[in-house]
């Protein structure tokens, strides 16, 4: 019975409702990055992503990793539309207006090249732009994530004033009815 | 259980607004004085729940609650469950204002038809019998829910059959937590104030 029931629960799909829908885009470089996620912490994995113009244009379409991440080399400058419909209700969505795109939009020769150890002890001067670049936007990776995390804790004070408007909504409802009810009484 | 903004298409999202006023305007009538404190706690104790996360397996859920309100509040439940979502979808993001409609249909909706299932039987049998059935109002709303939601899936365009496997299977489990946890909560307003479960006259016969 017990290994029936782990049975099932190993059988459910990986995402259950009820969970935002979390994206995030930015322009790396030449490219634009983005990650896909259910605030729960499930990574959408190879999940189709289409990107529309604001026309709804096609623009193009990718497929996430493993880890929920996708690029996306930009080619016209419009504003991106990134959607990813997961089903069960869940629907990504989100836009790269054109003032965030990669600066110089033609299409490159090759993505951002391996970055060394070697090239971070460098001369500044030594440095080349596209490289360093690379460098600073791999260090960022993680700080993204963490923002884009922390953007969706939800803290006591969120919850607290939830149940403050509840019960100050409920109550002015009671204060509603009771005059009402003190008023049919005094009348009737 | 929230559907989320641009899941649905425009004519479900309308028809599921509609519905959700004629709901909340019917259990506003039905609201008397008395019970509005219960719809108030029952409100918040459903805005709270949903944000308790409990993993199994490889994912996590969460407790809607929807069946508990029904068998105490009855139509009633339809804007204790509204504010309870508004506020969500206000200070969480979750599902969102597009569809706070179709999300309040989609709960509320199954919570009214459990009142009227399972609370007969909860008012008349003793203490034990009224642990049953509400276990049963409380699995069998949330299955509700499961169907509401492919439903409105299906109606915006997802295959019906698929949608509504996958939504009720990820919620088998919550399904048996809700089931546990209502039925142990009727059981409890059974022996302390079985007047809730009461219409306002027959309580005071």
């Amino acid at each position: 019975m017990r290994g029936l029931l782990i049975l099932v629960l190993l059988a459910l799909p990986g995402q259950a409702m009820a969970h935002k829908v979390i994206a995030t885009v930015y322009a790396a470089g030449d490219m634009i990055e983005g990650e896909i996620g259910l605030s729960n912490g499930d990574l959408a994995k190879r999940q189709l992503v289409q990107i529309t113009g604001s026309d709804g244009t096609m623009l193009g379409e990718v497929t996430t990793d493993d880890e929920g991440f996708f690029t996306f080399t930009p080619t016209l400058a419009v504003d991106h539309h990134f959607i990813a419909d997961m089903g069960m209700g869940h629907v990504a969505r989100v836009v790269l207006p054109v003032a965030e795109l990669p600066k110089g939009l033609q299409p490159v020769e090759a993505s951002a090249a391996p970055v060394t150890k070697s090239v971070a002890v460098a001369p500044v001067a030594a440095i080349d732009p596209a490289e360093f670049a690379a460098v600073v936007r791999d260090e960022m990776r993680p700080i993204r994530r963490e923002i884009a995390a922390l953007k969706e804790t939800r803290d006591l004070q969120a919850i607290l004033g939830g149940i403050g408007y509840i019960v100050g909504l409920f109550g002015l409802g009671f204060y509603l009815a009771a005059r009402r009810k003190l008023k049919d009484h005094r009348d009737g | 259980m929230h559907i989320v903004d641009g899941a649905l298409a425009n004519p479900v999202v309308i028809g599921g607004a509609a519905l959700a006023v004629g709901g909340i305007a019917m259990g506003l009538r039905k609201l008397d004085l008395e019970k509005i404190p219960a719809a108030g706690v029952l409100s918040a104790s459903f805005f709270v729940a949903s944000l308790i996360h409990v993993p199994i397996g490889p994912s996590s859920v969460h407790l809607i609650l929807g069946g508990l309100a029904g068998l105490v509040l009855g139509w009633a439940a339809f804007p204790a469950l509204f504010v309870g979502l508004l506020l969500q979808a206000v200070f969480f993001g979750f599902g969102g204002l597009s569809v706070l409609g179709v999300n309040t249909v989609i709960i509320a909706g199954p919570a009214v038809a459990v009142h009227y299932l399972c609370t007969p039987f909860i008012r008349r049998g003793d203490a034990r019998l009224a642990w049953i059935w509400g276990a049963i109002g409380g699995g069998v709303a949330l299955a509700m829910t499961g169907a509401m939601v492919a439903l409105a899936l299906a109606l915006s365009g997802q295959a019906f059959f698929l949608a509504a496997k996958l939504v009720i299977l990820a919620h088998v489990p919550v399904m048996a937590v809700e089931a546990v946890l209502t039925g142990a909560a009727v059981y409890l307003m059974r022996q302390v104030k079985p007047e809730l479960f009461l219409a306002w006259g027959e309580a005071q016969a």
